[in-house]
């Protein structure tokens, strides 16, 4: 009987020890969480480069309405604002081609202005800016500011317009600052200084991927000790085992007025 | 009886009254006279004796009026100076003259002429170059970083037949990624960025360990309206004519700063093997709304990635081996002795799987 006292009390104290032994957690630490996007299409799959996702405080039931005005907002596709917005076609496969969603993607080189693919609009801005500046070259690195608004900003300031909508509505119902960071070529995003909590992760803006449209919407529980070395949160279009964010797709939607 | 007592109360009320209303008064004036008074000094022309007139200063009230009052955008000599339309001369006469006729004209060399003028002679025209390189600034520069990365986002590419995944050599690059940008030359953050090609100067107190970085271990920044005019010269707000969109004056004037704050001076932007795209380390840059109070964003995972793998380097790892050997070790890996002296912070120790620890508990 008193062995067992004995070794219970040898054992409690053992424990009182190792718990002493844990360093207590600061007050007020922060979390880091680190994203990694990966995006399958087909039986290939590569990093989500350049896209935006932020994070807003409270769990996906508490940010419910957002969520909903999300995933019920009509997609604009690039190809269908660009020619809503009189786009020659050449323009909408530069566009295509390099991957760009504005203009100011890439720099416009002397083949996209004259030549076999090049671009009317871009022809225009460059004679524009040269009549106003005397120097073809400086025309052509400087063409953009020659260019008409819709064509130059008007994609980005449509999607501005229902990205700040949905920010608004984010942080009037959870009270608190919506957080966005940008991934990196290899798709990698960093959440920094970072309250423990509940969260819910969004793109807010439908990511065009291929011949689909990805919405991402999901939970994250981020605790105390996570730091950015830890294992990432990772996001994709498709179901997995270590996938911890899901995406809903739907194909791109068909544009409403074909081309001239 | 009964009146007269009550009238003589209601005068003395009266006359007790007006004396309290009238030292308030007083001292309402007073105080009211003397905090208008420094205003008046700084404001009147009658003590422009005192006001140095060599100097000028935007932070002057009546110095902030709109910018294309004073400043001609283009300058007419920026064909002559610059290989783009620039505000590239100070303003003319007319500027200063409106107000400051009487300095103007002002004994045989007027101070003022020295604001702009290297020569103060009616028969020089020369002016200092603009602006005038060893004056302290007095504006502070807006830019939002998260803003300009949305501007040049990038559709996502499905790989193509000749993009899929294949055997490649070892190397410590990242993917074919990098192949992609090069050969198309995407916009990204060297567009502002570059490499330097102008060696830093040197710290106040000099280089810690003497030990000097050479240009290529920073990025430049912008020095010049280039790199912004290209597409807010006109229609892309904030365009020329407002300067304020980027220019915010500052509580105080001040020198800029050459050398960046490093905590890891040895680390070196140049060097083949750091070929990872900015964001991939500079992590919060993406959401930086504005310039000021950036904080040093490079985690140690940035590094860590090729500096402390095993079977590849364990960079950090020994050195923190060493601190447990020697307390007084000093990491020279990355850093000069003055960061290197220091307890390795928590985050060098988890990277290496170890509790984090101080140096005054090494045994």
């Amino acid at each position: 009987m008193i062995r067992t006292l004995c070794s219970i009390l040898v054992a409690c104290l053992l424990a009182f020890v190792c718990l002493a032994q844990t360093p207590p957690a600061p007050q007020g630490a922060r979390a880091v969480l680190r994203l990694r996007v990966r995006v399958k299409v087909g039986d290939s799959t590569k990093g989500l480069s350049r896209k935006r996702f932020f994070l807003t405080k409270g769990s996906l039931e508490q940010n419910k309405s957002m969520v909903e005005t999300i995933e019920r907002r009509p997609v604009i596709s690039r190809d269908c604002y660009y020619r809503s917005a009189g786009a020659s076609e050449a323009l909408v496969k530069w566009l295509k081609e390099n991957d760009c969603e504005s203009v100011y993607c890439r720099e416009i080189q002397p083949d996209d202005i004259e030549g076999t693919g090049a671009v009317p609009e871009f022809l225009a801005a460059m004679l524009a800016g040269e009549q106003e500046f005397g120097s073809r070259e400086l025309a052509r690195k400087w063409l953009t500011v020659n260019l008409p608004e819709k064509l130059r900003s008007g994609f980005y300031k449509a999607r501005q317009s229902d990205l700040q909508s949905s920010i608004k509505q984010a942080e009037e119902t959870s009270a608190a600052k919506v957080l966005s960071v940008m991934t990196d070529r290899n798709g990698t995003a960093y959440f920094t200084n970072l309250e423990p909590g509940t969260y819910t992760l969004s793109n807010i803006l439908a990511t065009e991927i291929g011949e689909t449209v990805a919405i991402w919407n999901c939970e994250v529980q981020v605790k105390q000790d996570d730091r950015a070395f830890e294992k990432p949160f990772l996001v994709s279009n498709r179901k997995d085992k270590n996938v911890k964010c899901v995406a809903i797709e739907k194909p791109l939607p068909v544009c409403e007025s074909a081309p001239k | 009886m009964k009146t007269r007592s009550r009238l003589h109360f209601s005068m003395r009320l009266l006359i007790g009254g007006s004396i309290v209303a009238l030292a308030l008064g007083l001292i309402v004036h007073g105080s009211q006279r003397q905090r208008r008074r420094p205003a008046q000094k700084t404001q009147g022309t009658t003590n422009s004796a005192h006001i140095d007139y060599s100097r000028f200063s935007h932070a002057t009230r009546k110095h902030q009026g709109a910018c294309n009052t004073c400043h001609k955008i283009p300058t007419d000599n920026w064909k002559k100076v610059r290989d783009f339309p620039d505000v590239a001369d100070y303003p003319g006469h007319d500027a200063c003259v409106s107000c400051h006729r009487p300095q103007f004209f002002k004994g045989a060399k007027p101070i003022i002429c020295s604001v702009c003028h290297s020569k103060v002679s009616p028969r020089d025209d020369a002016r200092f170059a603009f602006r005038k390189p060893a004056t302290p600034r007095q504006f502070l520069i807006e830019f939002p970083h998260n803003k300009h990365q949305d501007v040049i986002a990038r559709m996502f590419r499905p790989f193509s037949t000749e993009e899929r995944p294949r055997f490649l050599g070892a190397s410590f690059t990242y993917s074919s990624a990098i192949a992609d940008d090069k050969t198309k030359h995407y916009n990204n953050c060297e567009i502002c960025h570059i490499s330097r090609t102008t060696a830093p100067v040197a710290p106040a107190t000099g280089w810690p360990d003497a030990f000097v970085p050479d240009a290529a271990t920073f990025k430049a920044a912008p020095t010049n309206h280039a790199a912004c005019f290209n597409c807010h010269w006109k229609s892309q707000a904030p365009t020329n004519e407002n300067c304020a969109g980027c220019h915010k004056l500052a509580d105080k004037a001040f020198f800029a700063v050459d050398t960046p704050n490093r905590l890891s001076l040895k680390f070196r932007h140049a060097r083949e093997q750091h070929v990872a795209e900015c964001t991939s380390c500079h992590i919060s840059i993406t959401k930086a709304a504005t310039l000021r109070g950036l904080q040093p964003d490079v985690p140690i995972t940035s590094c860590t990635e090729c500096h402390n793998k095993d079977g590849l380097r364990l960079d950090v790892s020994r050195e923190l081996e060493a601190i447990d050997k020697n307390r007084d070790f000093v990491c020279s890996y990355c850093h000069t002795s003055d960061i290197g002296h220091l307890d390795p912070p928590a985050s060098h120790y988890l990277i290496a799987g170890r509790e984090p620890m101080k140096r005054k508990d090494v045994k």
